[in-house]
């Protein structure tokens, strides 16, 4: 990853045998120190939540932090680009993102008036796909799907990393699921309503999220059902930056059911995908996207995986985690993404003076 | 023309600082991320950070930055908030040694160093550690472990303290009291320990960005 501090990896342990001269001594203080300072200067988490710097600039003054004025020949270049993406691309894109979302919900609530069928059920996922297409267009997205032939089945259970809202979107452009999400008021729960009709979407109430047991419930009885499409749900519970992958909620992983992981890694060099929800709202998100060159990404689907006898949930979530991580390039961190808004636990601080104690006793220091 | 960054104000510290104007914009930014885009950090800006709830001294550190011995500011005591310009000072205290560096300012630079450290044991900042704040530091670096009862910490900390007399105030009178470690006694304990490549914070070489002409 890139830091911006050289970290001495080395171990607790030998660090501070080597500041040893006798046991317990002033010299322990060091190591915590300075590795406090480090955690200071730069820490892991943190720099996940703010988006991707890159190494040369594309062009747009969001990606480039340190924008200054380097050249004329760049300046007039850039506002040319600016011309381009706002006055030419942003109407195109808008109306083409108009025209998706009404045939959505039009053909959404026409095909919801038939009676359940498998004619409904295929003109329902000719809505869906071909809304989604339109909508994918809508934000010049350029999506290359890898390994097809582990696309998710019925029944089962898709599983991805979240960087931004319209995932989904890119996912659904290829395949049709079962969305799994919480109701929403405006325009977004119009939709949502329209094409639950249609298609066995499974939308929660604010309330009924709070109760664990009965979202794995509904979702335990929707993927018993081997006719329904399969869930598209992502475990680490909000938008990461695209450059590592967090702790996986363990509700996911306890449902059952086969589990079909996808990693998807967007082409920051185009447009910068990642919602950084607690600096933009979704409306100035959407503004940023459509005004980017194009959404880059590389979609790849891994074989299904299952929950082996020995393992639990967590370690099942991890597995299915590396998995992920590894094919899209991305790290992985075993921090919770909820990191984002809260503190960590003292449960943390205490495993560290565990092991700082445990070791002065081996060394004897202690009768 | 494009928009113009916002720059950080580069202070006037003594020594003087030789970090790149790079690694002063990554710094100031790093400021503005835990500051919340305030102009000042107070203590509770330090909470977020999750590699730091790790470390058992978090409090001793956290402390150290509002220290006014650290700050170099004449009185004694805490300040409540920081600006940029302190918090590049006490950074300047984990700066690596360069080689373009005399006796004297090696010298100087370890006395700095040590100075930082003894801050952080002297907490009531009468200028000498006594065995009751050295038991402080031992008790917060082990008082994670549940087996290890205060009894075993006081120990190791009277221990190293009676070490720490035998060292400097070796030709005391059997009558006299050791009241505590002072920052010369301090300095002596630390004499040929290398302690400079210990106590560093070591920045990346920052790849050029591609300019186009």
């Amino acid at each position: 990853s890139q830091g911006i501090i050289e970290r001495d990896e080395t171990p607790m342990e030998k660090e501070i045998a080597r500041l040893h001269r006798v046991d317990f001594e002033f010299s322990d203080i060091f190591y915590f120190c300075r590795k406090g300072f480090e955690a200071i200067v730069e820490d892991e988490v943190t720099q996940r939540f703010s988006s991707e710097e890159l190494v040369s600039w594309n062009l747009l003054t969001r990606t480039n932090v340190n924008f200054h004025y380097i050249s004329l020949r760049l300046t007039v270049v850039w506002v040319i680009g600016v011309v381009v993406r706002y006055c030419f691309l942003l109407p195109l894109r808008f109306t083409l993102a108009t025209i998706g979302i009404t045939s959505m919900i039009v053909g959404a609530t026409v095909v919801g008036q038939l009676p359940n069928s498998s004619v409904k059920n295929y003109l329902s996922e000719l809505v869906h796909l071909t809304c989604s297409r339109i909508l994918v267009r809508a934000l010049s997205g350029t999506i290359h799907y890898h390994n097809k032939e582990n696309k998710p089945q019925k029944g089962g259970i898709c599983v991805a990393n979240h960087t931004s809202p319209i995932d989904a979107i890119i996912l659904t452009n290829d395949g049709c699921y079962a969305m799994v999400g919480q109701v929403h008021g405006g325009l977004m729960g119009v939709i949502q309503r329209a094409t639950v009709k249609a298609c066995p979407h499974v939308w929660f109430e604010r309330s009924e999220i709070k109760d664990r047991h009965l979202v794995t419930k509904r979702l335990r009885e929707h993927v018993a059902d081997k006719s329904k499409l399969p869930i598209l749900i992502f475990p680490e519970g909000t938008c990461i930056n695209n450059t590592s992958v967090m702790m996986f909620k363990k509700g996911s992983f306890e449902i059952g059911g086969t589990i079909y992981p996808v990693a998807i890694k967007y082409d920051p060099q185009f447009g910068d995908a990642f919602w950084n929800s607690s600096k933009y709202n979704i409306v100035s998100y959407l503004l940023r996207i459509m005004t980017s060159w194009a959404i880059v990404c590389n979609v790849w689907y891994l074989p299904p995986m299952v929950k082996k006898e020995d393992e639990d949930a967590v370690q099942f979530a991890n597995r299915v985690r590396s998995a992920i991580a590894h094919q899209g390039g991305l790290t992985e961190l075993p921090w919770d993404g909820g990191l984002k808004r809260a503190k960590v636990k003292d449960t943390f601080k205490e495993e560290q003076q565990k092991n700082y104690s445990k070791m002065l006793v081996r060394n004897g220091s202690i009768g | 023309v494009g928009p113009q960054g916002s720059s950080p104000p580069v202070p006037s510290l003594f020594p003087p600082l030789t970090v790149t104007s790079e690694q002063i914009e990554h710094l100031h930014r790093r400021f503005k991320q835990l500051s919340r885009d305030q102009l000042t950090i107070r203590k509770e800006n330090f909470d977020s950070i999750p590699d730091l709830e790790f470390n058992p001294i978090r409090g001793k550190i956290v402390h150290a930055f509002f220290d006014k011995r650290n700050l170099r500011q004449e009185s004694d005591g805490l300040v409540d908030e920081i600006n940029f310009e302190d918090f590049l000072t006490i950074m300047s205290y984990f700066r690596p040694i360069e080689m373009n560096m005399d006796e004297e300012q090696l010298d100087r630079f370890r006395k700095e160093k040590l100075k930082f450290l003894f801050h952080m044991y002297d907490s009531d900042h009468d200028g000498k550690i006594t065995v009751q704040e050295y038991r402080n530091v031992v008790e917060e670096l082990l008082s994670g472990n549940p087996h290890l009862e205060k009894e075993s910490a006081r120990s190791i900390a009277d221990g190293a303290m009676m070490e720490a007399a035998s060292i400097c105030a070796g030709q005391m009178g059997p009558d006299q009291v050791y009241e505590g470690i002072t920052f010369e006694d301090f300095l002596k304990m630390w004499q040929g320990i290398d302690i400079e490549t210990k106590m560093h914070v070591r920045f990346l070489n920052m790849e050029t960005i591609a300019h186009c002409y």
